[in-house]
């Protein structure tokens, strides 16, 4: 690939790669420190990228690549998952008595999918959030297709379970 | 909490992949059926597919500061980019070559001495640079210079990028150099004359010394105001003697003080006429090269400019080749 490529590239896509880095790691400014190294990687490695390879796909293993070293220690897990919940306090401002029900159960979807495991947490928002192909996964996880459907398949288990009593399981689509 | 039947666990999967689309159509209707006669399913179902839509709702969702995020990610990329250099190493008739490149253009050759490994080179000790071992963009210079250093080539016509020189007078010194055309040699103290310096003819020879770019800026073209071959690339004036005999120059004498042949080359002392001269013309070869360059055919001659001199007439008897 050439430079000039890789200038569309990184136009076409810094975007979501900040938004799957912002929703997997919850802080903008970590978001945005894993996204510059998303892309400086990507930049030394875009020679050896075959001009027919998908482009996007890769990017995302190379962002899952930097998420996962970023939370290779467990204790920054934890830590990330405090942080969620300060944050949602910070954001939500106006107190549980000005929430709608929805919005309450849409904040603990959110701190529930950031406090999956790593991977699960991963894949689901590659597959849920940002369409990737479960072979596309894999290569990000570096696993077969098969884990990375379980994955998905284990974060949402988790999801519901973790839901199940809140008014959100019986979703306004429901209603 | 109740366990499930087994049969509700072990469609499970299947009811997730169901509600989020990610199921065939043989397996959608395998859940259909199953939780048509299983109550507890079909709640579950109808929860997987509520969230999955909740989740939906995060696609395309702007994240917290998304339009402040842009600008430093630019100015890094920028950063790398400029200090980036790719690099390949190769096998060549003088021994192990190292080739790298900027995006601006050529930025560093360099002949590996002591071992074939980018640990052995000099671009490993350079600061302010990031070198890439890559090379698919080398990989056309290499066979470049292939071509030239077997005589199959006589332009090198590559963008340079002279970063790696040591200073601005050592940039002044390299792209002087680059001007010296295919086939002819200048002196130390010519170039040093050229830039308007004309001491600092040691300057000159030391900013040589440091040459990223050897061969493409060619200072093997350049001598002592003695004819000598002086040094090349450490000790290596071997490698000199065999750059400039494929241009048509030949040296002379023990390799220790190997000096170029000044009575099989053309003489240009610049003058206003232009012309240039048979070494044979006055005392024009006994004096010191200094601001004179050698030439190796008329040819070159013609092709810089010049005309034969009137006095000796190099144009009625041409050197034997």
């Amino acid at each position: 690939m050439d430079a000039e490529r890789f200038d569309t590239l990184v136009a076409t896509h810094h975007r979501e790669i900040y938004r799957y880095l912002a929703r997997t790691t919850f802080r903008t400014s970590e978001a945005d420190d894993l996204a510059q190294e998303t892309f400086l990687r990507a930049y030394r490695a875009h020679r050896t990228l075959p001009p027919d390879a998908n482009a996007r796909a890769w990017l995302f293993a190379i962002a899952t690549n930097v998420a996962k070293n970023h939370f290779r220690a467990e204790s920054r897990r934890r830590r990330a998952h405090a942080a969620v919940r300060e944050t949602r306090n910070e954001t939500d401002g106006a107190g549980p008595e000005g929430e709608t029900l929805l919005n309450e159960a849409r904040a603990l979807l959110d701190t529930v999918v950031a406090g999956l495991p790593l991977k699960q947490r991963l894949a689901f928002t590659l597959r849920k959030v940002h369409d990737l192909d479960y072979d596309a996964i894999a290569r990000s996880l570096d696993c077969s297709p098969d884990s990375a459907r379980a994955h998905v398949f284990q974060a949402l288990r988790k999801i519901r379970r973790s839901l199940n009593g809140s008014e959100f399981s019986l979703g306004r689509d429901e209603r | 909490m109740m366990r499930k039947p087994s049969v509700c666990q072990k469609i499970e999967p299947e009811l997730v992949a169901t509600a989020i689309g990610d199921a065939d159509t043989t397996t959608a209707a395998r859940v259909e059926t199953h939780v048509r006669a299983c109550a507890p399913c079909r709640q579950d179902l109808a929860r997987y597919r509520a969230i999955d839509s909740a989740v939906g709702a995060w696609r395309g969702a702007p994240a917290p500061a998304e339009e402040l995020v842009g600008a430093r990610l630019t100015s890094r990329l920028a950063d790398l980019r400029r200090r980036t250099l790719v690099y390949r190493i190769f096998p060549s008739p003088l021994g192990p070559i190292l080739i790298a490149r900027s995006e601006e253009g050529v930025s560093c050759i360099e002949y590996l001495t002591g071992g074939s490994d980018f640990a052995h080179s000099r671009l490993s000790r350079e600061e302010g640079i990031e070198a890439l071992l890559d090379g698919a963009e080398v990989e056309a210079l290499y066979r470049d210079l292939l071509e030239y250093v077997e005589g199959r080539r006589t332009r090198l016509e590559w963008p340079l990028d002279l970063r790696l020189a040591r200073s601005e007078f050592h940039r002044a010194v390299l792209q002087a150099t680059a001007q010296i055309p295919y086939g002819a040699v200048r002196s130390y103290a010519g170039i040093a004359g050229v830039l308007g310096k004309p001491a600092a003819t040691r300057a000159v020879a030391q900013a040589l010394r440091w040459n990223p770019l050897p061969i493409v800026v060619p200072c093997h073209r350049v001598i002592g105001a003695s004819g000598a071959l002086t040094g090349y690339a450490g000790n290596r004036v071997m490698l000199k003697q065999r750059l400039l005999a494929v241009e048509g120059i030949r040296a002379i004498g023990p390799r220790s003080d190997s000096r170029v042949a000044r009575n099989t080359l053309y003489h240009y002392d610049r003058n206003d006429q232009r012309e240039y001269c048979l070494p044979t013309c006055g005392d024009i070869a006994r004096r010191p090269i200094g601001p004179v360059t050698l030439l190796a055919s008329r040819e070159l001659a013609g092709a810089m400019g010049l005309v034969p001199c009137s006095a000796c007439r190099p144009d009625l008897h041409p050197l034997a080749a």
